[in-house]
């Protein structure tokens, strides 16, 4: 078990230290430096200005010698000068990441519950329309862009009727709106595999052995047939972290709200690309570590996981 | 069971979403554009006190006074801080603001201003001279321990020093007759000595900067609100504002609305008092629905236009350009990718700024003359209807921003009729990545653009800041710096008249468009104007309800 989590571990660091290389070597196919880039917008800049700004964010400095300093300074939690604003990149980032964390957080949880009551309903329900409803709903949730949804739904709730913000006013329709938006596009995939996996459990022949001691389907569905299928929309869920991050663009910018997505399309718009960059390594690294933590928890639901990796005879045998 | 209900919900709920876009959809066209901005005319007496609510486009993160050159933050400064003079639209003159009194020596080198008294900071210590010279020097050198940059407009300044009892005179290094008027643009707003000492990201935020404008930071929330409170003891307005007291409003909020298609709703319903970024498409929608449209002409700016250079070599014979400007069907332009908020530009200033010239006759659309013009310059139509010469074909990519909600489409429809011609054009309009190298490369045969412009066109086209053309014709060069070194306001105006015909018609180095303006959306009981850079003034502005 040590052995494996080292391994997971080491495996999580190596990708985040590609990441970040190859996050450093595409600013470096950039025509220019990050600071010229950012200053040519101004139709008027002066090179003078430039060169001293250069110097003072080190971009005059040979690739290697800049390479080394932004990773060290990675390593201390220093991700350069937001060209922006004149700021950190962490303050930048540490200013609205608690918005993004509350919607995406918010969004991941109620996308889980919303996949579990779709399950629930699609393997109890004892009407065959409602069984096949619900396993028709996921492929329309995922099929309906964020946007559009967002968009309509502040025209009815915020322009038509008038009874929500079109901004976050820190009422709870102005908080819930967004979530359930981005729920409702997040819990489809993890559904749609919850469902299939549950109905392979289904066939196994201990289910029929347990129906056959008398218990009940929702006894047999929650404390068996859940438990089991649980691991690969585990290992899903750990995937839409992404479309979890790329939803809360959307969402963000419909909604007018803070947060990580919004800062993500303004760093490109302006191109600030030291704040681009510390926000494509905050992704692969929050990315990672979802990842790495849904590989860890695998073999305590799974035990298989593991002693299929030792390739003892007992593995095989299962 | 309870499942069943969201199932059932959930269609309803599009359908009803369905329905009701539809609806609002029809109801627009079938009312069309309604006369709403004209009851803004009509104003009653200003209400005192309210808050008002500004939605811009995008968070700012930059409120350095140079930065300000972009309408995001030209548009909220405005209010913040104060400048030495003020341009007048009505008028068309230049008047004092906080300096009460200026004038220039006759080879336009040396300034002098007289400053207002009893000005201060928010903070209390006083606008004085000494204040004045210490942001001209921020302004004209730059700040180089905060990263700051010299301001473009005083390119050619040297120093200044105090000359008696609240008077600062400015020298410049070489004559420049638009100087004074640079004064007066949100570039040139005055911050107190002490937001001058801090560093690059204390000068950047709005929570730090102290200026002496009608409206003071009160507080904000990152990427979504700033909150400004009116100051109660403000009493130095420009001296052609009709408002000289402190503002009729109580509250300024600042919002952020990225997404375009709230816009319109956003004011109709009275979410926000107004909008910037109307897209031509919702301005009936809004019209329709009570709302006003207002349209901000950029009396400060040029028109929009395609700057040509002649590094490719297609370019340089000025028939090939000549032939280009009257292949441009600009009425096909209003009527298809603009909107009656636009004007079809006359010259490469727009209609509103001193020194206009009326261009128009010689700008009509012409495709025969077009064709007549490129077969003189030698250019035959090849086999794919693109002309060539020498083996080369006329293919030309236009570069621009994405600063402006129309400009790429416009290039698409340019696109359009210039294939009648035999032109190709590449549009990489709204491309700010190819824009990047694009703007310095004279390969790249036109640059999209509009550009501030305080008085004249030297500032923009002389050949030390000149990067519209890159300097594609010398000849030109000479006639931008005697305009700059103009000492008379009729030898001014007559080069400046000059200039437009060349630029526009002889030499055909830039491609005209349409008038600067910025198109901007109001709920029904609001009352604003705007400044001659398009900003929102909104000292002036009320509303009916407060």
């Amino acid at each position: 078990m040590g052995g494996y989590i080292a391994k997971r571990v080491g495996q999580a660091l190596l990708v985040i230290l590609l990441a970040y290389t190859a996050v450093f070597l595409a600013v470096q196919a950039l025509p220019n430096d990050p600071v010229t880039i950012f200053l040519s917008a101004d139709a008027s800049a002066d090179p003078a200005t430039i060169a001293q700004m250069k110097a003072y964010y080190g971009y005059d400095q040979p690739q290697i010698v800049q390479y080394l300093d932004q990773l060290g300074g990675l390593l201390t939690g220093d991700f350069g000068y937001s060209l922006s604003s004149g700021s950190a990149v962490s303050t930048r980032i540490g200013e609205v990441i608690g918005s993004t964390l509350t919607l995406a957080g918010s969004a991941f949880a109620l996308a889980i519950l919303m996949a579990v009551v779709l399950t629930a309903a699609a393997s109890l329900s004892r009407s065959s329309r409602v069984r096949n409803a619900m396993l028709n709903l996921p492929p329309l949730m995922i099929s309906v862009p964020v946007f559009w949804l967002g968009l309509v739904l502040l025209q009815i709730l915020a322009v038509q009727l008038g009874v929500m913000s079109l901004f976050p006013d820190g009422s709870l329709l102005s908080l819930a709106v967004p979530i359930i938006v981005l729920a409702i596009h997040l819990s489809a995939p993890i559904a749609q595999v919850l469902i299939k996996s549950v109905q392979e459990v289904n066939r196994q022949p201990f289910v029929d052995v347990l129906r056959a001691k008398g218990a009940s389907e929702s006894w047999i569905f929650y404390r068996h047939t859940l438990k089991n299928a649980v691991p690969s929309a585990l290992s899903i869920a750990g995937i839409t972290v992404g479309t979890l991050l790329a939803g809360s663009v959307i969402t963000e910018t419909v909604f007018a709200r803070a947060g990580l997505g919004q800062l993500v399309l303004q760093a490109v718009t302006v191109q600030d690309i030291p704040l681009v960059q510390g926000l494509v390594l905050l992704t692969a690294a929050t990315f990672t570590a979802v990842n790495l933590f849904v590989d860890l928890i695998h073999p305590k639901l799974d035990p298989r996981i593991i002693t299929a990796h030792a390739g003892s005879p007992r593995a095989l045998a299962a | 069971m309870r499942t069943k209900h969201l199932v059932i919900k959930t269609a309803a709920l599009l359908a009803a979403a369905g329905l009701t876009l539809t609806a609002c959809g029809g109801s627009s066209s079938a009312t069309g554009a309604s006369s709403a901005p004209s009851k803004a005319a009509e104003s009653e007496t200003p209400v005192e006190g309210g808050t008002f609510t500004y939605a811009e486009v995008t968070p700012i993160n930059n409120w350095q006074t140079q930065a300000a050159r972009f309408y995001e933050k030209a548009n909220v400064l405005n209010s913040v801080l104060d400048r030495l003079t003020y341009f007048d639209v009505e008028s068309g003159k230049l008047v004092g603001w906080i300096a009460s009194d200026f004038s220039a020596n006759k080879s336009q080198t040396e300034f002098t201003f007289t400053i207002r008294d009893g000005v201060t900071f928010s903070d209390g210590t006083d606008l004085d001279a000494e204040a004045v010279q210490k942001n001209l020097d921020a302004l004209g050198l730059g700040i180089k321990s905060a990263q700051i940059q010299p301001n473009v407009d005083f390119a050619a300044y040297k120093s200044s020093e105090i000359v008696g009892k609240n008077k600062v005179k400015v020298t410049l290094e070489r004559p420049d007759a638009n100087f004074l008027r640079a004064t007066s643009s949100v570039t040139a707003g005055l911050v107190s000595p002490g937001t001058l000492k801090l560093d690059n990201a204390g000068q950047t935020a709005i929570s730090k900067i102290v200026g002496s404008g009608p409206f003071v930071f009160e507080s904000e929330k990152a990427d979504e609100e700033v909150i400004f409170t009116s100051r109660d003891d403000y009493a130095w307005a420009p001296q052609s504002a009709a408002n000289q007291g402190d503002a009729y409003l109580e509250k300024l909020v600042i919002k952020y609305l990225p997404e375009v298609a709230h816009r319109a709703g956003a004011a109709q319903s009275g979410q926000v008092d107004l909008v910037r970024g109307l897209q031509p498409v919702d301005e009936g929608v809004l019209s329709a629905g009570g709302g006003q449209v207002l349209a901000a002409q950029g009396v400060d700016l040029t028109t929009n236009h395609a700057a040509i250079r002649i590094g490719s070599g297609k370019l340089d014979d000025p028939k090939v350009r000549q032939a280009l400007q009257v292949g441009i069907d600009r009425q096909a332009l209003k009527d298809t990718v603009l909107s009656d908020s636009y004007v079809i530009a006359g010259s490469i200033l727009n209609h509103q700024a001193p020194g206009f010239v009326d261009l128009s006759a010689e700008l009509g659309y012409d495709p025969e003359k077009s064709k007549s013009l490129l077969d003189e310059a030698g250019w035959s139509v090849g086999a794919d209807g693109i002309r060539e010469k020498d083996g080369k074909k006329l293919e030309v990519t236009v570069a621009s921003s994405n600063n402006s909600v129309v400009i790429k489409p416009a290039f698409e429809l340019i696109e359009q009729q210039w294939r009648q011609i035999g032109v190709q054009l590449v549009n990489r309009a709204a491309d700010n990545s190819f824009l990047t190298n694009a703007m310095v490369d004279d390969q790249i045969e036109f640059f999209g653009t509009r550009q501030f412009a305080y008085g004249g066109l030297g500032p923009v086209y002389a050949p030390a800041t000149n990067n519209q053309t890159l300097n594609a014709d010398k000849e030109l060069n000479a006639l931008f710096t005697r305009e700059q070194a103009a000492t008379s306001e009729d030898e001014h105006l007559k080069l400046v008249e000059k200039e437009q015909r060349e630029l526009v018609l002889d030499k055909a180095l830039t491609l005209v468009l349409w008038d600067e303006v910025q198109v901007y959306g109001a709920n029904k009981d609001a009352h604003v104007d705007f400044t001659s850079g398009t900003a929102p003034i909104f000292q002036g502005a009320w509303k009916i309800n407060g």
